[in-house]
């Protein structure tokens, strides 16, 4: 049986795993981008538009923005280049209890022997420390079985907080899933949401910058052991600004821990958390 | 009283009693599938042998036994309701047959499920039929309905451990629950066609008083979720018609598409039940070996949603504030508080107004935050009169009680609220600033008329005739003492005094000594108190 390498490879996304600028614009990489729409205008999220665009029309935009998932079509048209040229190619999607986006990637993957899909039950860069780990494990090569199992590990054991200055986005969107009771940003709360498998859950309702900088980093110490050398990645909405402290803490907490890469909340998820958010993600290998 | 009218009674009796606990039943019922339809289930399921018993001219008692066997059987529905047409099926030909009220009802309920499992109602229909044999043959009737319905009681009680999902769930068995309501109902009606109707009003009413006792306690546990959903998603049920049905061989294919299956019946008819993802499969399959009937396919995934969103709504808990200034009731309220009564120093709400107020709410349990020290009993003694589970958190400050309220989760019962909120009113610190109403000594220190104090915790912490600087002695101390969150609820209003110049002593007074403080000003409008504080 072949083994998966780097070389046969490929990994497709959607553009709600909100990667590092480039990521991947390298070779047996793709990203299909949704949609967000200004009223009349239509962008594609991270191609026509960069985050750092998208927030600051965001800001002085007059309409709110809404987003629509990619058609089965884009994803054909990616399905068939990449075939051609590789063996495996694996695709990773955000939540489908979020989007339909992992459906319209299924249904244009069925005529496609070598394509697989998978619903990663999560969002945002978090889809991306899957892709990253993966990556590292196709760089020695791996059998198919110990790719579909470190998946599966990654979906089930991977956690990630979000801090969100206002809950006003996501009750507007209407994705706030099991979050809906959380009281928002009054009397100095800082809300705090995590993804279980693929819903929005309230996880701590603290007030106070510094108490939510604890309780995030008490997330990492609940769900690793003091000698794990934990894989993190931080990212933010527009608000860079927050991540040195946010790592600080987590990596005193967890000394043998590393972040690996920043991500960047892009246009879809950016229109459905909006600005300010912050997050960590990590998986315990 | 003919043959006829005294089944007619009994039968009246049981869907009458089983009518009442319907929904409780149907609340109860977390296994084996937590859809919550046992009561509607038992319920439908004796209407229809009722409806086929008014159909028919039969007065002999054999005649009618076989009618209730046959109406059984054909309106079973669910788990429940098919298990039920057993004991039925076993009572009616003991009955037919003159003989005792025996095991016959049991073993006949135990042979239709194909893996038969104790803490349910089979455990409690056996536990019946034991009771009766173990009788002497001489007992009277009526003692010996108390003895069995005794028994029945028992074992219900005891399901909850016997079976894991009872136990998490906290529950007793529902179907098992059902029955032995099943069971008083029809004595009643029994005793009703015996007796005349007044000492049977004495055994509905006895019966009536048991059910709200048991109802509270059970049902104040019954959780919402947390509770395994079947591993398969349809309740199909059927009637199959036909001569030479092969019962044996339609049980061992209807075993292969689900859990939960059920073969009963005989003599051209049989009642299938399964849980299956393959409804279609089941129907097509038994569609060779007769003619189907009275089909009935339920989504018990969304039966199972239907069941939490009811008894979150039964459980909801929600909070009760008193409090004073504009600023301070609407932070309760987006801190999720839903009633907001106007209180606090020198202006005590009544017990009757707390308890209106608490009333008022569409809530199962009630947190209360009085929020002033003098109006904790005034809560306490309120909370003895509501007609609902009441906790009361015994805040004694505006800042304290909004600190508590942060923790409020509307996912925790009212006691679970009070510990949790409990808990944080035991780090937060309250401190007052305001002007002495008279001349008079404080913790040993004169203090004049008009003076600007601040007072931590009800002790003197600092006085002077500036409120800036008073509030700037007040905020060192709380940083030094320990305090990571400073919250400040203001009425600034002919102070002469504006939250900038609040913000900037702040600031100062911890630079050094406790730079990591962080503040947070809200608008409190309060009245006597220009600024109330919080430290945590």
């Amino acid at each position: 049986m072949t083994r998966l390498t780097l070389d046969n490879t490929a990994i497709v996304v959607d553009s709600t795993c909100d990667p590092p600028p480039g990521y991947f614009e390298r070779p047996g990489l793709a990203m299909v981008p949704l949609k967000v729409h200004f009223g009349d205008e239509t962008f594609r999220d991270g191609v026509d538009l960069t985050p750092g665009e998208f927030f600051a029309r965001l800001a002085s935009s007059p309409v709110l923005p809404t987003t629509s998932q990619p058609t089965v079509g884009e994803f054909t048209s990616v399905y068939r280049a990449l075939t051609a040229d590789y063996e495996h190619v694996l695709a990773f999607h955000l939540a489908s209890t979020m989007s339909g986006t992992y459906q319209a990637s299924l249904t244009a993957a069925q005529p496609f022997a070598g394509v697989e899909v998978f619903d990663t039950h999560t969002v945002s860069a978090t889809i991306c420390l899957l892709v990253d780990r993966l990556r590292a494990r196709l760089a020695d090569g791996i059998t198919a079985d110990e790719a579909h199992d470190y998946i599966a590990h990654f979906v089930r054991n991977n956690h990630m907080l979000f801090q969100v200055p206002t809950l006003e986005y996501l009750r507007r969107g209407g994705r706030i899933g099991k979050a809906q009771s959380m009281v928002g940003d009054v009397f100095g709360i800082r809300p705090l949401i995590t993804v279980d498998d693929g819903e929005l859950v309230a996880y701590a309702k603290v007030r106070g910058e510094r108490r939510a900088l604890e309780a995030m980093s008490a997330m990492l110490g609940a769900r690793s052991a003091p000698d794990d050398a934990v894989k993190l990645i931080t990212w933010s909405a527009d608000a860079d600004d927050k991540l040195p402290a946010l790592e600080a803490a987590l990596l005193a907490l967890r000394p043998k821990s590393e972040v690996l890469f920043h991500g960047r909340v892009g246009a879809i998820v950016g229109t459905h958390g909006g600005p300010g958010v912050f997050a960590f993600a990590m998986i315990v290998e | 009283m003919s043959a006829r009218g005294h089944v007619l009674e009994v039968l009246a009796g049981a869907s009458t009693a089983l009518g009442l606990e319907r929904d409780y039943i149907n609340d109860l019922n977390v296994y084996p599938v937590p859809d919550g339809d046992t009561g509607t289930n038992l319920f439908l399921t004796m209407q229809a042998v009722i409806d086929e018993v008014e159909g028919v001219a039969a007065d002999d008692l054999g005649g009618l036994m076989a009618v209730v066997i046959r109406g059984s059987l054909m309106g079973a529905r669910g788990n429940s309701g098919v298990i039920l047409s057993q004991i039925v099926r076993g009572a009616c030909e003991s009955i037919a047959a003159a003989r005792a009220f025996d095991s016959v009802a049991a073993d006949a309920a135990y042979r239709a499920v194909r893996q038969p499992v104790e803490g349910t109602m089979l455990s409690v229909i056996r536990a019946m039929a034991d009771a009766a044999a173990a009788t002497p043959e001489t007992i009277s009737l009526p003692a010996l309905l108390t003895t069995v319905s005794t028994a029945g009681a028992e074992a219900v009680e005891h399901t909850i451990d016997q079976l894991e999902a009872l136990r998490r769930a906290g529950v007793v068995d529902a179907g098992g629950y059902g029955l032995l309501v099943l069971l008083r109902g029809a004595v009643a009606g029994f005793l009703r066609a015996e007796t005349g109707s007044v000492a049977a009003a004495a055994v509905t009413a006895d019966g009536s008083d048991r059910r709200r006792g048991r109802a509270s306690r059970h049902v104040a546990g019954i959780p919402a979720d947390d509770i395994e959903e079947s591993r398969y998603r349809y309740c199909t049920s059927f009637l199959l018609l036909g001569d030479d049905l092969d019962h044996d061989d339609l049980e061992r294919f209807i075993g292969t598409q689900g859990d939960c299956a059920l073969v009963v019946g005989g003599e051209g008819m049989l009642k299938v039940h399964v849980h299956t993802d393959h409804p279609g499969a089941v129907l097509s399959y038994a569609s060779t070996h007769g003619t189907i009937d009275d089909i009935e396919v339920a989504d018990m995934r969304e039966q199972t949603r239907a069941r939490q969103r009811r008894l979150r709504l039964d459980q909801r808990v929600a909070c009760v504030a008193v409090a004073a200034g504009e600023g301070n009731k609407s932070l309760f309220r987006e801190l999720g508080c839903e009633a907001v009564i106007d209180g606090g120093q020198s202006m005590n709400p009544s017990a009757a107004e707390l308890v209106a107020a608490v009333e008022s709410l569409d809530a199962a349990e009630v947190v209360v935050l009085p929020n002033n020290g003098n109006v904790v009993l005034t809560a306490e003694q309120a909370a003895t009169m509501c007609d609902r589970k009441v906790a009361v958190v015994a805040s004694t400050s505006l800042p304290a009680g909004l600190s508590a309220m942060v923790a409020f989760d509307t996912d925790s019962g009212a006691a679970a609220n009070a510990a949790a909120m409990d808990e944080v009113l035991a780090r937060v610190h309250s401190a007052e600033i305001t002007h002495a109403v008279r001349d008079s000594e404080i913790d040993g220190t004169p203090v004049r008329q008009g003076e600007v104090i601040g007072l931590v915790d009800g002790h003197l912490a600092a006085s002077g005739d500036d409120l800036v600087l008073v509030f700037g002695d007040v905020v060192r101390k709380l940083g030094s003492g320990g305090a990571e969150l400073i919250t400040i609820l203001t009425a600034l209003n002919g102070c002469g005094v504006t939250v900038a110049d609040l913000e900037r002593t702040a600031a100062e007074a911890c630079a050094t000594e406790c730079p990591l403080v962080e503040f947070l000003f809200q608008e409190g409008g309060q009245p006597l108190y220009p600024i109330l504080i919080g430290a945590e």
